[in-house]
């Protein structure tokens, strides 16, 4: 009899340890690091020159004169330099026919080089990869491409991948998202995510200027990167998650149409990008910043901007308000140290770091992506990321946080705090040297530089 | 065609094993328990008051540790998450002016420019042996001669097809879009920029901060993988709301070539969209129609014959489609092997685990004389059967592969006759049929099973919380009274 109570109250006692010791772990599991992230650096033979450039401009016999210096503009001003890239059968001249293999060859090249890489870099094989998240907005081909990359790597048959599509420029945070979300549900799990975007199918090639902006500005570009929630890798990780916010503002009409996909009167398919896109912007954002700023800002600057904003409310100042105005009521450089902007344009980078009151230094990294590499979409904060990492800028404990906004309208960030120094040069490594350039004057404003005055 | 072999459950052993080490504790304390409780009631109301009093812990001690032992365990329950139920619900009826009978397929293929002889009447001759009737539906783009396929006609039938079956589903449940806190929308071959989760946000007006996913390119399997998606999504964040759509846009996606391997999608796709929603509230408790017990997903993609079995490519004329191989129904077999060597230990009545167990010991420990494996059987596991009605060819080989009674495959087989393949929505075309059928009973078990390019096989197993009321209100009101049919193995048309 004795002997039971005590083999019970063993096996109780067993029981409680067990569950408390499945609740601690659950709890650890909350975290999500970023193991290293790899990007995208096509051959140089698809790199696009301003001769290129303007031979691909006139290569369209629809558009006017009035037509080809409207796009000569755009690029002159666009901030970009003769080492951006592009797809292949643009280049050699079939961007408006291209052919289903064009547009596979051109993301399998980006997935599977950074893969190759990322794999090489973390010594991690495929087989161990539970979760596999792609995004590329406009090309969605069946299988899909993840299975192009769970056939190409022999990966598991229960990985967990997911193909998300027409999600825009801001689909990195939504795939971070997404496996943070499954990180909460799963133990010791390992995701690799590939960012990309599709130019080949998606050259427009008619004569609505509002269409044509996007021929002039994205340029190839992709990364991969792999996440884990296993604590046991957090001391190869570069960066720990600590938030993310997702602003969605397609419940209005404006938004929702300001940057979207359709066909011009002639029935050509292009993407438009409409005059109010800025104004939908600013709305986005200051709906992602309103939900961001508790959660990133330390308590005393919070308590500082209530403090002004009450004053102002107070003394009811009849200024309108200013984007200094704004800049003034939150510091957000008290709760972050680097910037991870989008690289949506100049005129885009200027305006955030405007609003946000960075200084030049600040924007530095998101200015030199978009010269070095133009509008990767989706995966341009990673190149900005890399900027900063290869300018040996990002040290133990610092806080980076990644901006970005997207069709839909959406604008969505996230914050991560470094874990150790960082200093690889990823894609960066052969040209860093060379940044900041002594001047940025604009090979094509040498050359079309004209175009301003005509 | 040859018959696919049963399920390898010799390589389950792993699963097996697991399943011991994971219930370690549980195995030798029920024993004891036991054990205690019989001594416990041998002795008399006294002496166990003797017992208490002898042990020297007074009552301070005995509330302390039963108190902490009570808030410990609840914290663990509390903590667990919580089930996902199956609000409701609701898939797209597309109105009688879309429907194509097999005359009209017929008389359009002929009329068309782009299909010589042998393609129209190949196609007939797929049409006639499909199991398809003559009410599924296309979409308006793809009737024209030439058929159009424009981006603004592919989004038309998206809005059409998604916004009807979102509205059934808030008519059903009295949802309020501005409560939707995760949106999981799956469409394979169209993907415009914004997404159609975006679209769908635009229309109904919802929230700034809702957790939206779009997925493109995954195949028929999706609306599972959609699931559990969102699955996930919901036991990451307590107390919300997921509304899933599965849908297929058929206008983009018409081949206008004669490779006769990649007729087969003309012929069989059809329109059709599903919404769903899901919730892991407690409020929802009361009003849920299922509880989702168990996602299950297979990836054969590591195996080349298997990934390129659905593909998507250009013929020889520059004519995109999609490439169905002949030898899908094997692939299908074994991506079937393979999820159902995942989900047997999952949902086998524990009779059947241990009876399957015992055999594996016997025949490890005793070699060939331990008798033959033992093959559970699966019918004792589900009452409802939900299989993708990809074609009359897939139905049929896993009804033989399966050994499945005829009863168990006529939603699929009803689903296939009445709105055609309807991709990853016509799991719930199926479940609405059981439903409308008055087959549904409180308690009864579904097994849903998607099958897709990839090659993916994807289950997921449902329990009936509350049997729909008859008359059921869904995309069979106005023709259930005519179901089941007699579907013969051809229909002569020419």
């Amino acid at each position: 009899m004795d002997l039971l109570w005590t083999i019970s109250t063993i096996l109780l006692l067993c029981s409680l340890l067990s569950i408390l010791w499945k609740g601690f772990d659950r709890r650890r599991n909350r975290s999500c690091y970023l193991l290293d992230f790899v990007c995208y650096k096509p051959s140089d033979d698809r790199k696009l020159s301003s001769e290129l450039c303007s031979d691909i401009i006139v290569r369209n016999k629809r558009l006017s004169v009035p037509d080809y210096k409207f796009l000569l503009k755009v690029v002159v001003n666009s901030g970009i330099s003769e080492d951006t890239y592009g797809p292949r059968s643009i280049i050699e001249g079939r961007e408006e026919c291209p052919t289903h293999d064009d547009c596979v060859d051109e993301v399998d090249d980006c997935m599977y080089r950074t893969l190759d890489e990322l794999f090489l870099r973390t010594s991690i094989s495929p087989i161990d990869v539970d979760v596999l998240v792609v995004n590329v907005s406009m090309f969605a081909p069946s299988p899909s491409l993840t299975s192009r990359i769970v056939n190409r790597y022999r990966m598991r048959e229960d990985v967990k991948n997911f193909s998300l599509a027409g999600m825009g420029c801001s689909a990195s945070p939504i795939a971070i998202d997404l496996v943070n979300n499954i990180f909460k549900t799963r133990k010791r799990t390992l995701a690799v995510v590939v960012t990309s975007e599709s130019i080949a199918p998606n050259w427009y090639y008619g004569t609505d200027k509002s269409m044509m902006l996007g021929n002039c500005l994205f340029r190839s570009g992709g990364c991969s990167f792999m996440l884990t929630n296993d604590p046991s890798l957090k001391h190869r990780a570069k960066m720990s998650l600590k938030c993310l916010v997702r602003a969605h503002i397609g419940a209005n009409d404006d938004a929702y149409s300001c940057a979207i996909q359709k066909e011009d009167d002639e029935g050509r398919v292009g993407f438009h990008l409409s005059k109010s896109l800025p104004k939908a912007a600013v709305r986005a954002f200051a709906e992602n910043l309103q939900r961001l700023a508790p959660k990133v800002l330390p308590v005393g600057e919070l308590a500082l901007y209530v403090l002004r904003g009450f004053r102002h409310w107070l003394w009811r100042s009849k200024e309108a308000k200013t984007d200094a105005a704004t800049a003034a009521m939150v510091n957000f450089k008290s709760g972050v140290d680097h910037f991870c902007l989008h690289t949506g344009g100049a005129a885009v980078i200027d305006a955030v770091g405007r609003a946000l009151g960075l200084t030049k230094y600040d924007v530095e990294p998101a200015r030199m992506t978009l010269h070095r590499w133009g509008n990767t979409s989706a995966s341009s904060l990673w190149y900005v990321l890399g900027y900063m990492e290869a300018k040996k800028r990002l040290r133990r404990k610092d806080r980076v946080l990644m901006l970005s906004f997207g069709a839909g309208f959406k604008c969505n960030s996230c914050l991560w705090e470094v874990l150790r120094d960082l200093n690889d040069g990823g894609a960066w490594e052969d040209c860093i040297r060379a940044y900041p350039p002594q001047t940025l004057v604009n090979p094509f404003m040498e050359k079309f530089g004209w175009v301003k005055e005509a | 065609m040859r018959a696919v072999p049963l399920p390898r459950f010799l390589s389950s052993v792993e699963l097996a094993y697991l399943n011991v080490v994971n219930h370690l504790l549980a195995f030798p304390i029920i024993p004891v328990m036991v054990a205690v409780l019989l001594q416990v009631l041998e002795l008399g109301p006294d002496e166990l008051i003797a017992h208490w009093s002898s042990l020297g812990i007074d009552t301070i001690h005995a509330l302390c540790t039963i108190f902490t032992v009570v808030v410990v365990a609840t914290a663990y329950f509390m903590s667990r998450p919580r089930p996902v139920y199956l609000v409701d619900h609701a898939c797209f009826r597309p109105p009688r002016t879309f429907r194509v009978p097999f005359a009209t397929f017929f008389e359009h293929a002929s009329l068309v420019p782009f299909f010589d002889e042998k393609s129209v009447r190949f196609q007939v001759r797929i049409l006639e042996s499909s199991g398809l009737g003559e009410e599924t539906c296309l979409p308006l783009a793809n009737r024209y001669i030439p058929p159009c396929p424009s981006m603004e006609a592919a989004c038309a039938e998206a809005r059409l097809v998604i916004f009807s079956a979102i509205d059934e589903l808030i008519a059903k449940t009295d949802l309020k879009p501005r409560d939707v806190d995760i949106l999981v929308v799956n469409c394979s071959l169209f993907s415009p920029t914004p997404s159609l989760s975006a679209m769908i946000v635009n229309k109904y007006k919802m929230r700034s901060n809702i957790m939206s996913f779009n997925l493109s390119g995954m195949g028929c399997s999706a609306g599972l993988i959609s699931i559990d998606l969102a699955r996930s999504l919901l036991q990451a964040h307590p107390n919300s709301y997921a509304l899933v759509v599965s849908t297929e846009i058929i206008t983009p996606n018409f081949y206008a070539g004669n490779e006769r391997s990649m007729l087969l999608p003309n012929c069989l796709f059809r329109m059709g969209a599903a919404a769903v929603l899901l919730s892991n509230s407690r409020r929802e408790e009361d009003r849920a129609k299922y509880r989702l017990l168990h996602v299950v997903r297979t990836h054969e993609g590591a195996d080349d014959r298997a990934y390129r079995c659905v593909y998507e490519e250009e013929d020889g004329e520059g004519n995109s489609g999609i490439n169905l191989s002949k030898e899908m129904m094997t692939v299908a077999g074994e991506a079937l092997r393979a999820n159902i060597t995942a989900v047997g230990p999952l949902v086998l009545p524990v009779t059947e685990q241990l009876r399957f167990l015992a055999s594996l010991v016997a025949r490890r420990l005793l070699g060939a004389r331990g008798g033959k494996p033992y093959i559970p059987d699966f019918k004792r596991a589900f009452d409802h059967l939900c299989i993708h009605a990809g074609g009359r060819a897939v139905i049929d080989e896993l009804q033989r592969s399966l050994g499945l009674p005829a009863a168990l495959v006529e939603a699929s087989r009803m689903t296939l006759h009445r709105f055609g393949n309807t991709s990853s929505s016509s799991l719930w075309y199926e479940l609405a049929y059981i439903e409308a059928k008055s087959r549904m009973r409180r308690g009864d078990r579904v097994w849903m099973i998607g099958f897709g390019s990839g090659f993916k096989c994807n289950s997921a197993v449902w329990r009936c919380l509350r049997a729909p009321k008859a008359p059921v209100d869904g995309p069979w009101s106005d023709c259930i009274h005519r179901y089941p049919v007699h579907v013969p193995e051809m229909v002569k048309l020419l």
